[in-house]
């Protein structure tokens, strides 16, 4: 019974203090702007005076768009080369394989301030700079997203794959037909992970984007040098740069804690 | 459904006496075109700018494309090793992985254990709190940590009764440095370590209790072993994730300052190739960074292969 008291007891004070510079933040940024220095836990009267302030100062909308461009083509691009890397690696028996599969690990190992200079070098020579294809390209594979692929495919029946070759389907239908809707699931799991990591970025587009800061990490590095003591509007960007991923997260929590717990690495 | 159509090739192939140059490599090639996209980006984006950053830390170059790249023998490494600042940031990164692993390491365990008893819908909400600073962006949290941080009207001196200057004092700026990016992971590590608690079998406690082993006994001798294959694994994650965690924030916060107090290799690595326009450096820094990377991490995957205890 204490033990069960005791259990409760420091489950709720840590997750109090992970919670509450995320409330704070939230509180703020609602808060009439007179108010702003306000120790009252409850945010009252309520205000969306700094969000309006915010939008006046900074092309909300436009960042919210770019960086959901950035998003979900990153994503979605890391999703399909993952795929289909993993299906190489898992459907089929060939010469260097194990070679080839420890080039993807060992990307954990070289750090990206190692390959920035060239990359970036590489980029102005292809005109990409400032650009968000500039952003989204040279993140359009995933080490991560091919490894936990390749971790469910390990698992799949290979009685499926055998039985759909048997029927004469050639291996890009088998894998549309029978290997991705049998995956569904690992593949929604992962393109939250992605997204989410792509969502948040801010080395590389911090990079390719020196000159307009066009998406909401940048905006909101920006807004923090120019407003950096207005609290109010600036907890309303912070508030507004995570409250996609925080939508996602109240709908899809276990599935969002999973993928990341399950990753290991972000 | 109207795909059909290639089957005729597929069934012809094995009947086929002498199978053709042609179609033995129609037949091994399929592998390495499904690799061909990931393979590609990888090449063109990892492994061609490491072969380059190698070639570049041997030549000097001020990343002007009008201006040639001149070759330097080994005077870029010599220059580095001889700079003062590079042993100090080596320190101060060791001093942040250091500091993060309470966070990463102590917390979690001790959380874990104190909390074995709570499960069910409890332990799902209590862990969709713990995990939410996982998800907030690093500007943002650099944004609210700056708030609460204030010397004049944030939260922390106000309940503290003090008036620093967290952020941009040298003694309190990289521990506050450390504090949000333990912040940030503290509930991925518990989450973690929880799940690696679970997937301990209870029969071992069980059977050691019905021996009189204590409770203490039991965490220490066989809980902790079993769990020290997640421990390793959350040193390599710590290793890995503070480069990730602490750049975006010293960069917004701290831009390394005050007085070099929070910057680390990983800050200074981008310092020297984007504000010094020191190309040769910056790449002579990044060569002898990634080697040592190399082999922190050799070493935690020889420890974890050396230390763990598997549970068969």
């Amino acid at each position: 019974m204490w033990r069960t008291v005791r259990g409760h007891l420091v489950l709720a004070v840590l997750g109090l203090l992970c919670v509450f510079p995320i409330y704070w933040l939230y509180a703020t940024s609602l808060r009439e702007p007179g108010d702003i220095l306000s120790l009252n836990p409850l945010p009252w009267p309520l205000s969306v005076e700094n969000y309006t302030d915010a939008a006046s100062k900074i092309d909300m909308l436009g960042l919210l768009r770019n960086t959901m461009i950035v998003a979900l083509f990153t994503a979605f691009g890391q999703l399909l080369t993952g795929l289909l890397a993993a299906y190489a690696f898992a459907a089929w028996k060939f010469p260097f394989q194990r070679v080839l599969f420890l080039l993807f690990v060992g990307t954990w190992l070289v750090p990206f301030q190692v390959t920035m200079l060239p990359n970036y070098v590489l980029l102005f020579q292809m005109g990409m700079l400032n650009t968000l294809a500039g952003v989204v390209i040279p993140n359009l594979c995933s080490a991560l997203g091919v490894l936990m692929l390749r971790q469910h495919l390990d698992s799949f029946p290979k009685e499926l794959l055998e039985a759909s070759r048997m029927d004469g389907r050639s291996s890009w239908t088998t894998l549309w037909t029978v290997v991705v809707p049998n995956l569904r699931p690992a593949l929604a799991a992962l393109a939250i992970l992605l997204f989410v990591n792509a969502w948040n970025e801010y080395f590389w587009p911090a990079m390719v984007l020196q000159r307009n800061n066009a998406v909401l990490q940048l905006g909101l590095r920006s807004f923090m040098g120019s407003e950096g003591n207005d609290w109010g509007p600036l907890m309303a960007v912070a508030g507004l740069a995570c409250l996609p991923v925080f939508v996602l997260y109240l709908v899809l929590q276990r599935h969002i804690v999973n993928a990341f717990v399950r990753s290991g690495l972000k | 459904m109207f795909v059909e159509i290639p089957a005729p090739v597929k069934l012809a192939a094995p009947t086929a006496g002498k199978p053709s140059v042609v179609r033995r490599a129609s037949r091994a090639l399929p592998p390495y075109l499904y690799l061909a996209p990931a393979l590609a980006l990888l090449v063109i984006w990892t492994y061609r700018p490491l072969v380059q950053t190698a070639q570049l830390s041997f030549y000097s170059w001020n990343l002007l494309p009008t201006q040639p790249m001149l070759p330097a023998g080994l005077d870029n490494y010599r220059r580095l090793l001889e700079l003062p600042e590079l042993g100090q940031s080596v320190t101060r990164t060791f001093v942040v992985i250091a500091g993060l692993l309470p966070f990463t390491i102590v917390i979690p365990v001790l959380v874990g254990l104190l909390t074995k008893q709570i499960g069910g819908r409890a332990r799902n909400f209590y862990q969709g709190l713990v995990f939410a600073p996982m998800l907030v962006a690093p500007v943002a949290s650099a944004a609210v940590w700056r708030w609460l941080l204030d010397p004049g009207a944030g939260v922390a001196n106000r309940v503290l009764g003090t008036g620093n200057n967290w952020i941009n004092e040298a003694a309190t700026a990289n521990p506050s440095i450390i504090l949000i990016t333990g912040w940030h992971l503290v509930g991925f590590a518990v989450l973690v370590v929880s799940a690696g608690l679970s997937n301990i079998s209870g029969d071992y406690a069980e059977a050691a209790q019905l021996d009189g082993a204590t409770r203490w006994q039991i965490t220490r001798w066989i809980t902790l072993p079993l769990l020290s294959p997640t421990l390793v694994f959350l040193v390599l994650m710590t290793v890995l994730l503070s480069a990730q965690w602490t750049f975006p924030l010293i960069d917004t916060l701290t831009q390394g300052g005050p007085a070099d107090a929070t910057t680390n290799i990983y800050y200074l690595l981008w310092d020297y190739s984007f504000h010094s326009f020191d190309a040769g450096l910056g790449a002579a820094a990044g060569m002898l960074f990634f080697i040592g990377f190399g082999l922190v991490a050799a070493v935690l995957v020889w420890l974890s292969e050396r230390l763990t205890f598997h549970d068969n």
